[in-house]
């Protein structure tokens, strides 16, 4: 039994350092004419207070689907919002006609995929995920 | 007596526009569908004393539910079709179209809408039907007690930045007609030239709201009994004939000029939230009473629970419509003007809310899109004085809701 307690215990340990050691990409078209954004420009565009890149060109946010780690870390992270204050703020937009939620395009390799098809695109992903075809603007430790 | 049509044919009509819209626009590409329920129950302490947010029973009954579901379809790329559809427990699920609108993006910053909107009232008015996205079961209704929630019109709602801030106005034009309770009998009514601003200015954690409107509002108040033999109508009349013509007019709600203000400021850091708002209706001419309402919220959330304490407050001043009959005359058949004076004061009197309420509730996340409330009331005004006897003012109130978003 004791055993079982310690095995269980390092996998826990292990499984909360792999997830604190996971850093969150905010990916971009690699067209994009700007190389970084600010936590409060990516948080506005995925609360739907702005519609548009700080330099300007329409902002298309794309979200991982609800049940995500990297979504919760990055709601929690950049939108100040854990996943059910994420849901209660845009249902107080949704049925009042105010705003749309960014659309839930799936996990991480969804994700990267629609960013890199649409350079209005903006998504985040695990930091390992990311390759050419997109461009990192914010990282999240 | 201006006579209102009634709006049951208003209705029909808006729901029937509804479904169409619904299904043409289930046929069409880019349709969205999302819905919120809410299933709620309570009871009261003391079976005896007045009633409170609709229940007066002292066994636990869950009458308070209501289902909705709304349906947005793109047009083209700018215009929107939306309808809310709502069904109701206490309305015997009724499918009601609480919304249906077209809705036109003229750029990020401006939308215009034209349809049955949600009037902006108060600052949690666009979403008081979706629990979910709110701390309270209901918010409290000594702030949120007109009848009237909708209007049919056109409305222009911008947004954008100003300086650091976040900054959104809303202007509306319509009328609205519907059935309400008057001193316990049902009246139709309606708001004509109904026009209003809102405005909201925030930034990150908090929220200021401001707003006004107005209309000329219309309840036939005719029927209302005031007692065995009498209506509010045929004591108009017996003024009339004594010549105190203005003082008819007064104690009817015929197009009066009336006015509703209120100011608001919401909360949210994460941790602490609050929600303050204060609001005034003034009723112009008309008998019903001057409301000042407000309520203070305060509330912590730890982990996936939030506790919150709430107090509310009515406080109305009495209208006069009695002003200008003479004290102590004598009447031509009976009795002195002393009769009038004190069935328009009282009569005046009965429009009257005091009342003080502290709310005590939780909020359970119990998953994404799913929350628990539990909310505790103790209500405390003025005791009923009826001629069969007094109705404690005194009341408790316990409530449960579970309400989701889908």
């Amino acid at each position: 039994m004791k055993n079982v307690i310690k095995s269980l215990a390092a996998v826990v340990a292990l499984s909360v350092s792999g997830f604190a050691m996971a850093e969150v990409a905010v990916i971009v078209h690699p067209s994009a004419g700007f190389n970084s954004l600010t936590e409060d420009d990516i948080s506005r565009i995925f609360l739907g207070k702005s519609k548009s890149f700080p330099g300007g060109g329409q902002a298309v946010p794309v979200n991982q689907n609800e049940g995500s780690a990297t979504r919760d870390k990055f709601n929690e992270a950049v939108c100040k919002k854990n996943a059910s204050q994420y849901k209660a703020y845009w249902s107080q937009l949704v049925f009042t006609g105010k705003g749309t939620p960014p659309k839930d395009a799936g996990d991480d390799a969804a994700v990267k995929a629609q960013v890199a098809a649409n350079p209005n695109a903006i998504g985040y992903v695990d930091a390992s995920a990311v390759d050419a075809s997109v461009k990192v603007v914010f990282k999240l430790p | 007596m201006k006579k209102i049509s009634s709006n049951r044919k208003k209705n029909h009509l808006a729901l029937a526009i509804a479904l169409l819209l619904t299904a043409s626009l289930a046929t069409a590409a880019d349709v969205n569908f999302s819905g919120f329920l809410s299933v709620g129950g309570g009871m009261v302490d003391d079976e005896d004393a007045v009633g409170y947010g609709g229940y007066d029973e002292d066994d636990l009954t869950f009458d308070r539910n209501l289902l909705g579901l709304q349906v947005t379809g793109q047009v083209n790329e700018k215009v929107t079709a939306t309808a809310q559809l709502i069904a109701r427990s206490n309305n015997d699920y009724q499918v009601d179209a609480e919304w249906a609108y077209l809705s036109w993006q003229a750029n990020d910053s401006i939308k215009v809408r034209a349809g049955r909107l949600r009037t902006p009232f108060y600052m949690y008015s666009d979403f008081l039907d979706v629990g979910y996205s709110y701390t309270w079961i209901t918010p409290p209704q000594e702030v949120y007690y007109l009848p009237f929630n909708n209007v049919d019109g056109v409305d222009i709602y911008l947004t954008g930045t100003v300086g650091i801030f976040d900054t959104s106005l809303q202007a509306y034009f319509g009328s609205f007609t519907d059935e309400l309770t008057f001193s316990g009998a049902i009246a139709d009514a309606e708001t004509r030239n109904q026009m209003g601003l809102s405005g909201t200015i925030g930034k990150d954690w908090w929220t200021l709201r401001a707003a006004y409107h107005q209309a000329d509002l219309t309840v036939d108040v005719t029927g209302s009994p005031l007692s065995a033999t009498t209506t509010i109508g045929s004591f108009a009349n017996t003024l009339r004939a004594l010549g105190f013509g203005n003082n008819a007019d007064r104690l009817l709600v015929e197009e009066d000029d009336v006015t509703f203000t209120e100011v608001g400021l919401n909360i949210d850091t994460g941790r602490f939230v609050a929600a303050a708002e204060h609001v005034e209706f003034d009723p112009g001419d008309a008998l019903l009473s001057k409301n000042i309402r407000e309520y203070v919220m305060a509330g912590v959330r730890a982990g996936d629970w939030l506790f919150h304490v709430t107090a509310s407050k009515a406080k109305d001043e009495v209208s006069h419509p009695e002003t200008g009959i003479p004290v102590g005359q004598a009447l031509p058949v009976v009795g002195s003007t002393n009769v009038l004076i004190g069935t328009l004061q009282a009569i005046a009197q009965s429009q009257v809310v005091e009342r003080d309420v502290l709310t005590f509730g939780t909020r359970w996340d119990v998953t994404t899109g799913t929350a628990i409330k539990f909310q505790f009331d103790d209500v405390d005004s003025p005791d009923v004085v009826l001629p069969t006897g007094t109705i404690s003012g005194q009341q408790k109130v316990f409530s449960v809701a579970v309400q989701t978003v889908f």
